[in-house]
């Protein structure tokens, strides 16, 4: 076989990799599909049924009495803190890229830059690790207590302040992780603007920050853009960090920032160990579902930043 | 002829308007200032506790014992770590290499992007979805229950486009010239991308393989489904056996209310941050500094 | 033999063009014959019905203004193009009578070979870049690869430079020197022509003049077929020029023909300055 078949072979076995996960999830998962229905998704119900009774057919499938799954606050929970995360990390992320493109001269730059950058590195279980034992006595003792008795009035940042585990505690250290994505791509996106750009603005007049602000943040857009959703993409999956901190909450929304929640990728590690106990297999099939779930909608938040990416990616990767 | 133009307004550079620009832009470069700092103090934060407990509960004990319950040492978590972590790539590694040669060097036609776009998709894909799939395929399906095979696929799928991507980049960066000198004198495809091609493009290659390295290193939920927990030395079985990793000591001995399981977790802790930072700067280290170099996404 | 077209084309200077007839054929064997080439990237023709007879063991060089294709058209000698996707190529190339699309591409490029307008030596040593086409084609005896170095080197006049620092890499070696070390390494497969597009094109003129001496030397075994941009190094080097304009070949003759009584007011035009 020549090499070049040789090689588009191999490549394909990569290609087709992502097209087996989402297969066999699919395939494995769609008993539970077929048990749950639409109510997956609309119902805040993870019921492993009675663990000690037979097993009874209840709409074609084997399940345990009064088994029930309905994952709505774990979409909440996943959709909230990536909301929080992503809120809080696009200004940051941009302001940290102004001040690493602009404020430092290039001989800093490059050192301090990747000081930041290392954030991303650093492990998930890491950041769960400096969470649980650091941050969360922080904030459940000192941080939320203040918050709620000045800002109380602003909706959900009211009302029982909590133990620290939770949703805002959840975005921060999200954030964390994923600003450094942004910043990364915004400040390269900034360093390469062409000098006459620059050099049109300053001539009119134009401070270095107004230069900033109304002439190269704009061309950078759609590199912002894409990274956003990428980092949106990250945080989506993020496990062990929030599997930490999050306080896994079960079968109950939010009702203020303080609240415990549990996120889709962090409930799939949580509750294997009792999904195992379902002789049915009924558990770990709707464990699957939610697999096939976020993976999914992992897929399209990663596809639309591709696309959206495309374009950058086209200008750079051309050889000399 | 035209009449007289209106005469222009005048620009008045007003006292007022002076000192409010000047306001924003120290509001401007001040909001810059704070958020590098909130994320340079964070970084501090994390580091000052990593280390500092870490270091604190290093003793020789660590690395010379296996865990007993939740005390004694982590010599089966470090060895289950390399273990795994090198076991996913040598998995990865050759197979990455040859989709990013394919990808950099024969991207004519439609198969290249339509791969490429999947590759970069995959490396969004939460590792614990790919955990989960390793879980119902090769620990239940194929009968592997949890071992070195199954914890070694799982981290070989998540490095494996990410190799991909960092080679074909490195291969693109060598000059057209060379391979054109190689192809006019007869030599073959195969000669001119291995003969050339990948050995001048090789530090970029090798540092890609050295980050996937580290985010292997760093990984847990995958293996929480694959590889579970083991307190012995691997005892050489491919499956059929669990395996320790250091990063199942973080998570699980931290929660413990012992003293020494907390100080096995800081000390695992230190390892792997420890690990994964020195790759990372010396990986950027080697990268920077090759022009046209573009960042590579981090996971 | 020569070569009709149907579309007419606009020369720079104003006139129209319509190929014609070519010059007289040489009267030694023709190493290389082209006819009714035609050659495309993508939809865009480049090249249009090229015929002419490259003959053999001389030096022949073809002049013409910036892409006017007369790069495009030595790279389809050796088949180069095919590196490139979305190109395509219509007419007939033979060497020593042999269709070059029917032989096998490994032997046409060792027979044919190339050097390239900025020297490309590979990331290796002085050594390693003379040896590596050679490697390629089978010869692995170590002895067998010293002498063929050696004798490359000398061809390329590069041996007294080098013969003390075989092992250094290639990138020691100054532009000239380079381009010099991929001739050689050209030359150590043993090819029966040589291409080189415009190789001095990047080179002061001591170097240049260096490398001219040494195609006179090679044209004894070899065949030499030279792109150039520079018309004073045509009427230095090559014994036919070959004119080309817009993706056509206007007139191909003995240098001295062409320079001093051209018979196409094209040629005559391009080569008195009146456009170029």
């Amino acid at each position: 076989m020549n090499f070049r078949r040789l090689t588009a072979l191999l490549a394909s076995i990569l290609g087709g990799i992502l097209v087996v996960i989402v297969t066999f999830l699919a395939v494995y998962a769609w008993p539970a599909v077929r048990f749950n229905r639409l109510h997956f998704l609309t119902q805040n119900n993870w019921n492993l049924g009675n663990l000690y009774a037979d097993p009874i057919m209840v709409r074609g499938q084997q399940v345990l009495p009064a088994a029930h799954y309905g994952i709505l606050f774990l979409i909440a929970g996943t959709l909230l803190s990536t909301l929080v995360a992503i809120v809080l990390a696009v200004p940051i992320g941009v302001g940290a890229a102004v001040f690493l493109a602009e404020a430092l001269p290039p001989v800093m730059r490059a050192w301090v830059s990747l000081f930041v950058e290392l954030l991303a590195a650093i492990p998930s279980v890491v950041y769960g690790l400096w969470g649980y034992a650091v941050v969360i006595p922080f904030l459940g003792h000192h941080l939320f207590p203040w918050m709620v008795e000045h800002f109380g009035f602003i909706p959900f940042f009211g009302g029982h302040a909590g133990s620290g585990y939770g949703l805002l505690t959840c975005g921060l250290v999200l954030t964390l992780m994923i600003v450094p994505l942004i910043t990364a791509t915004v400040r390269d996106a900034l360093v390469t603007q062409p000098a006459a750009l620059r050099e049109g603005a300053v001539a009119l007049g134009a401070s270095r920050f107004e230069t900033l602000w109304s002439v190269l943040l704009p061309g950078v857009r759609r590199v912002l853009t894409g990274a956003s959703i990428l980092a949106t993409g990250r945080a989506l999956g993020e496990t062990m960090a929030v599997l930490m901190i999050s306080g896994n909450a079960l079968n109950y929304l939010p009702n203020n920032i303080y609240s415990p929640i549990s996120t889709m990728a962090s409930f799939i590690v949580s509750q294997l160990d009792s999904a195992l106990e379902d002789p049915t297999g009924m558990a770990v099939r709707s464990l699957a579902e939610v697999a096939l779930v976020l993976c999914l909608i992992s897929i399209a938040v990663n596809g639309i930043a591709r696309v959206l990416l495309l374009y950058q990616d086209r200008q750079l990767t051309r050889a000399v | 002829m035209g009449t007289a133009a209106a005469p222009l307004p005048r620009i008045r550079a007003a006292s007022h308007h002076r000192l409010r620009r000047t306001i924003l832009d120290f509001l401007g470069w001040g909001m810059s200032a704070i958020a590098f700092l909130l994320l340079g103090g964070a970084m501090v934060w994390i580091l000052a506790v990593v280390v500092m407990r870490g270091y604190h509960a290093l003793s020789l004990t660590v690395i010379t014992h296996v865990t007993e319950g939740y005390g004694g040492g982590l010599l089966n978590a470090i060895e289950g770590t390399l273990i795994l972590a090198f076991g996913g790539l040598i998995l990865s590694a050759p197979l990455g290499l040859a989709a990013g040669i394919y990808l950099a060097e024969f991207d004519r036609g439609r198969l290249a992007p339509v791969i490429r776009f999947l590759a970069d998709v995959l490396v969004g894909v939460p590792s614990i979805v790919i955990g989960y799939f390793c879980y119902v395929t090769l620990v239940e399906r194929l009968g592997w229950k949890f071992s070195v095979a199954a914890g070694s696929v799982a981290l070989a799928i998540i490095s494996l486009p990410y190799i991909c991507r960092t080679s074909e980049m490195a291969l693109r960066q060598v000059p057209r010239a060379l391979r054109e000198g190689a192809y006019a004198l007869g030599a073959r495809d195969s000669r001119v991308v291995l003969g050339i091609c990948v050995p001048t493009a090789l530090p970029g290659i090798l540092t890609g393989v050295l980050l996937a390295l580290a985010i292997s290193v760093g990984e847990t939920a995958p293996l929480i489904y694959t590889a579970d927990w083991s307190n012995y030395l691997w005892t050489g079985h491919l499956t059929k056996e669990p395996i320790g990793y250091l990063t199942y000591a973080i998570w699980a001995f931290i929660t413990e209310p012992f003293a020494s399981a907390h100080a096995l977790a800081y000390a695992a802790a230190f390892f792997v941050t420890l690990f994964v930072l020195l790759i990372s700067i010396a990986s950027r280290m080697v990268l920077v500094e090759r022009p046209g170099w573009r960042r590579p996404w981090t996971r | 033999m020569g070569a009709t077209s149907d579309a007419e084309t606009i020369c720079p200077t104003g006139k129209t063009i319509s190929s014609e007839p070519q010059g007289p054929l040489p009267a030694t064997a023709a190493k290389i014959s082209v006819r009714h080439l035609n050659f495309f990237y993508s939809r865009r023709q480049v090249l249009y019905d090229i015929g002419l007879d490259i003959p053999e063991k001389k030096i022949t060089a073809l002049i013409g203004p910036s892409g006017c294709g007369k790069s495009t058209f030595l790279r389809t000698l050796n088949r180069m193009f095919e590196t490139v996707p979305y190109t395509r190529v219509e007419g007939e190339v033979k060497l020593d009578g042999e269709d070059i699309f029917g032989m096998s591409v490994v032997d046409l490029r060792r027979r044919v070979g190339m050097v390239f307008q900025k020297s490309n030596p590979f990331p290796k040593s002085i050594f390693d870049n003379v040896a590596f086409g050679a490697r390629v084609n089978g010869l692995k005896n170590r002895d067998k690869l010293r002498e063929v170095v050696e004798t490359s080197l000398r061809r390329a006049a590069l041996w007294d430079e080098v013969k003390d620092s075989l092992r250094k890499s290639a990138y020691s070696l100054s532009g000239g020197q380079q381009q010099r070390l991929c001739i050689a390494r050209a030359l150590a497969v043993d090819p029966e022509v040589i291409l080189l597009d415009e190789p001095c094109s990047a080179l002061d003129p001591i170097a240049t003049a260096k490398i001219e001496d040494l195609l006179f030397d090679l044209v004894g075994s070899c065949t030499i077929i030279i792109v150039t941009h520079n018309m004073q190094q045509a009427a230095r080097v090559a014994d036919q020029t070959g004119f080309f304009l817009l993706g056509r070949l206007i007139e191909f003759d003995k240098t001295e023909v062409m320079f001093k009584n051209p018979s196409r007011k094209e040629t005559e035009d391009y080569i008195s300055g009146r456009f170029g």
